[in-house]
C-alpha cells in the first residue's frame, strides 16, 4: 500500500514535468500563430494573449500583396523539389552500387565517402563561393541545385537500407542474364521505398530550412527564398512589418508541421538513424 | 628468406580485374555522380582554400592578386576579433552542450518510465527541431526581447524589475542564445539517449533492483555508463556542428560583427563578414582553415580522452 502510494506519486511527478516541457515547446508555435492573426497594435500592446481579441487577416493578405511571396514560395520550390528528386534517384543508384554490386575498389570508394563527412562544412564555404563566382553561378538556382545534387549521408542511408536485401533475389536475377538497370528497377527500387521516403523527407526540409546557402548563392530580391525573405523582412525597427512577419513565419512552417504530423514516425526514426549509423 | 611463391595467396592476375570490372562496370556508372560531383564541389574547394590562404585577393578585384605567404595566418594569429568569436562561440556552446544534453537526458529518463504517451510526448519534443533557424529565432527573438513574453512574465513574478536589453550586453546574448537553441535542439538528443535506453538489458535493471538499489542510484550506476557511446556521440557532433554556429546570429537580428561590441561574433560569422563585408577572400578562408584545425584537434581529443565505449 505505501510503495504503491510512492510509486503514483514519483509518476505523477513525472508526467507533470513532461507536460510542462510539452507547454513549454508548444507555446512559442501557439504565440507565432496567434499573433499572425492580430492587429499591428495588438501583437505590440498585447503580445502574450493566444487570443487575438479583433481576428484578422491583415497579416496574410499583406504578406501576399506587399511582399509578394508567391515568388518567393516558388523560389523555394524550385530548388526544394529539384534537390529532392535528385537525392532519390542518385542515392538510390550509389546506395544499390555500394551494396550490392562488387565492382574492384568498391570498398575503397566507399571508407573514402565515410570520411569525407568528417570534413568541417566551413572550410567549403569561401572556396565554394570563390568557384560559383569564377562560372558565374552566384545569383543562380544551379549553384544550389547542382553541388545538393547528392548526398553522403542520403547515399549511406540507402545503402544501409539495401544490404538487408538477400543477395540471392539480385543475384538469381543476374544468373538470368538481367542488366544491372534492370535489375535497380524491377527489384532495388520496389523494395527500397521507405528508404527513399526517408531520403525524400529529410532533403526536403533541409531545403526547405535552409539559410546559409540561399544567403550565399540566390541574395537578389527576385531569387530570395522563404527563410532568406524572411530576414530581409523584418528589417531593423522593431514592429516594423509586425503583422506581415507573424503571417510569414507562421505559413513558411506550416507545411512542413503538416508533413511532420503525417509521417512523424519516419521522421523521428531518420534522425534516431543519424546517430546510430555513425 | 626466400618463400616459394605458391605460398603467397595469388594476386588477382590484371585479367582477372579487367574481367570483373567489365562484369561490374555499371556500378562506376552509379556511383559516378557523386563522385563527379565531390571532386568539383569538394576536393577542388578544398585544394583553392589552401592556395588561397597565402594571397590578398578580392572578388571585386580578382586581378591583382598578391601573394603574401604566412601574411593571413601570422594576421590570424594576431587578430583580436577572431578570438574573441573562439570566446563567444565557446561560452556559447559550454552552456548549449550542458543544456541541452542535461535536458535531453532528463527527458528521455522520464519517458523511459512512462508507457502511456510517451509517443505523443516524443512527437511534441520534436517540433522545434523541424522548424528552421529562422522561424525560431525570430520567434525566440520576440518571446526573450525587451517587452516580449518572457521578460513580462519575469517581470510579473518579480524577478526582473525592468526590460532588459539583452542584446547590448557583453556576455548575455551568446548565453540566450545558447538557451533558444536548447529548446530548439533538445528533442533530438531525447530521441536518441530513450533510443539508448530501450536498448539496455532489462535484466540489469531488474538484477540492480532486487539488489535494492534506489532509482537515482540505478540511473547514475547502470544507465549513463550503458549510454556512454550515445553521449559521446552527441558530444562529438555537438563540438563540431556548434563552433560553426552562423545562421542563428544573423537571424536573431545582430549583424555580420555581431553587434557593436562583438558581443555575438562566431568565428564563421567573422570569416563571412571578411569575405563579404571587407572582400578579404584569403584572410577569410585562412580563418575557415584556422577554424577547421581546431575542431580537427577538440574532435580528436575528445576521442582520445572521452570515454565513448561500455566497460
Amino acid at each position: 500500500m505505501q510503495t504503491h502510494k510512492r510509486i503514483s506519486l514519483s509518476l505523477l511527478l513525472t508526467y507533470a514535468i513532461l507536460i510542462a516541457g510539452a507547454i513549454v515547446v508548444v507555446y512559442p508555435f501557439a504565440y507565432m500563430v496567434a499573433n499572425s492573426l492580430k492587429t499591428g497594435r495588438e501583437i505590440m500592446h498585447a503580445p502574450r494573449a493566444l487570443l487575438p481579441e479583433e481576428p484578422t487577416l491583415r497579416g496574410y493578405k499583406g504578406v501576399f500583396e506587399e511582399l509578394n511571396v508567391l515568388l518567393l514560395f516558388r523560389n523555394t520550390l524550385i530548388v526544394a523539389v529539384a534537390v529532392t528528386l535528385e537525392n532519390v534517384l542518385l542515392s538510390a543508384l550509389a546506395g544499390y552500387a555500394f551494396a550490392k554490386i562488387p565492382f574492384p575498389g568498391r570498398d575503397k570508394i566507399f571508407g573514402f565517402m565515410l570520411l569525407t563527412m568528417m570534413i568541417p562544412g566551413v572550410l567549403f564555404l569561401i572556396p565554394t563561393y570563390v568557384l560559383m563566382y569564377n562560372i558565374g553561378w552566384v545569383g543562380r538556382f544551379e549553384a544550389l541545385i547542382i553541388p545538393g545534387a547528392v548526398s553522403v549521408f542520403n547515399i549511406f542511408l540507402v545503402r544501409q537500407f539495401i544490404t538487408g536485401i538477400p543477395d540471392e533475389l539480385i543475384e538469381a536475377a543476374r544468373i538470368d542474364g538481367a542488366r544491372e538497370t534492370t535489375i535497380f528497377r524491377r527489384i532495388i527500387l520496389p523494395l527500397v521505398r521507405p528508404a527513399l521516403g526517408t531520403v525524400a523527407i529529410l532533403t526536403f526540409m533541409g531545403s526547405w530550412n535552409d539559410f546559409m546557402g540561399p544567403l550565399l548563392y540566390l541574395n537578389r530580391p527576385d531569387r530570395w527564398t522563404l527563410q532568406l525573405g524572411l530576414l530581409q523582412f523584418r528589417g531593423t525597427v522593431p514592429g516594423e512589418n509586425a503583422e506581415q512577419i507573424w503571417a510569414l513565419t507562421t505559413l513558411i512552417t506550416l507545411p512542413i508541421l503538416l508533413m511532420y504530423f503525417f509521417i512523424q514516425e519516419q521522421f523521428v526514426k531518420a534522425f534516431a538513424n543519424v546517430s546510430l549509423s555513425k | 628468406m626466400q618463400l616459394p611463391a605458391s605460398v603467397h595467396s595469388p594476386p588477382p592476375t590484371s585479367s582477372r580485374l579487367l574481367h570483373r570490372v567489365r562484369q561490374y562496370w555499371w556500378g562506376y556508372v552509379f556511383v559516378s555522380p557523386w563522385i563527379l560531383l565531390y571532386l568539383v564541389f569538394g576536393l577542388y574547394p578544398l585544394v583553392l582554400s589552401f592556395f588561397l590562404t597565402f594571397f590578398n585577393y578580392s572578388f571585386v578585384t580578382p586581378g591583382d592578386r598578391t601573394f603574401v605567404g604566412l601574411g593571413n595566418w601570422i594576421r590570424g594569429i594576431e587578430d583580436p576579433l577572431f578570438w574573441k568569436s573562439l570566446y563567444n562561440i565557446i561560452l556559447n556552446q559550454a552552456v548549449f552542450i550542458l543544456l541541452k544534453n542535461g535536458l535531453g537526458l532528463l527527458l528521455a529518463a522520464l519517458l523511459f518510465r512512462v508507457t502511456i504517451g510517451a509517443r505523443i510526448f516524443r512527437t511534441i519534443y520534436f517540433l522545434p527541431v523541424i522548424t528552421s533557424t529562422v522561424v525560431l529565432m525570430t520567434v525566440g527573438d520576440n518571446l526573450a526581447g525587451p517587452g516580449g513574453a518572457v521578460q513580462l512574465w519575469l517581470m510579473d513574478i518579480g524577478v526582473l524589475s525592468k526590460p532588459v536589453f539583452w542584446k547590448a550586453y557583453d556576455t548575455l546574448p551568446m548565453i540566450i542564445i545558447a538557451i533558444i537553441n536548447t529548446w530548439k535542439w533538445f528533442g533530438i538528443s531525447t530521441v536518441i539517449l530513450l533510443a539508448g535506453m530501450y536498448g539496455i538489458d532489462p535484466r540489469l535493471f531488474e538484477a540492480a533492483a532486487v539488489d535494492g538499489a534506489s532509482g537515482l542510484q540505478i540511473f547514475r550506476n547502470i544507465t549513463i555508463p550503458m549510454l556512454r557511446p550515445q553521449l559521446f556521440f552527441l558530444l562529438v557532433v555537438d563540438v563540431i556542428n556548434g563552433l560553426q554556429m552562423f545562421g542563428e546570429i544573423l537571424s536573431i537580428g545582430f549583424n555580420v560583427y555581431g553587434g557593436i561590441k562583438n558581443q555575438a561574433l562566431t568565428p564563421v560569422l567573422y570569416l563571412y563578414a571578411q569575405a563579404f563585408d571587407q572582400a578579404n577572400v584569403g584572410y577569410a578562408s585562412t580563418l575557415g582553415l584556422m577554424l577547421a584545425v581546431i575542431i580537427a584537434v577538440l574532435t580528436f581529443l575528445q576521442f582520445k580522452f572521452v570515454p565513448s565505449r561500455l566497460d
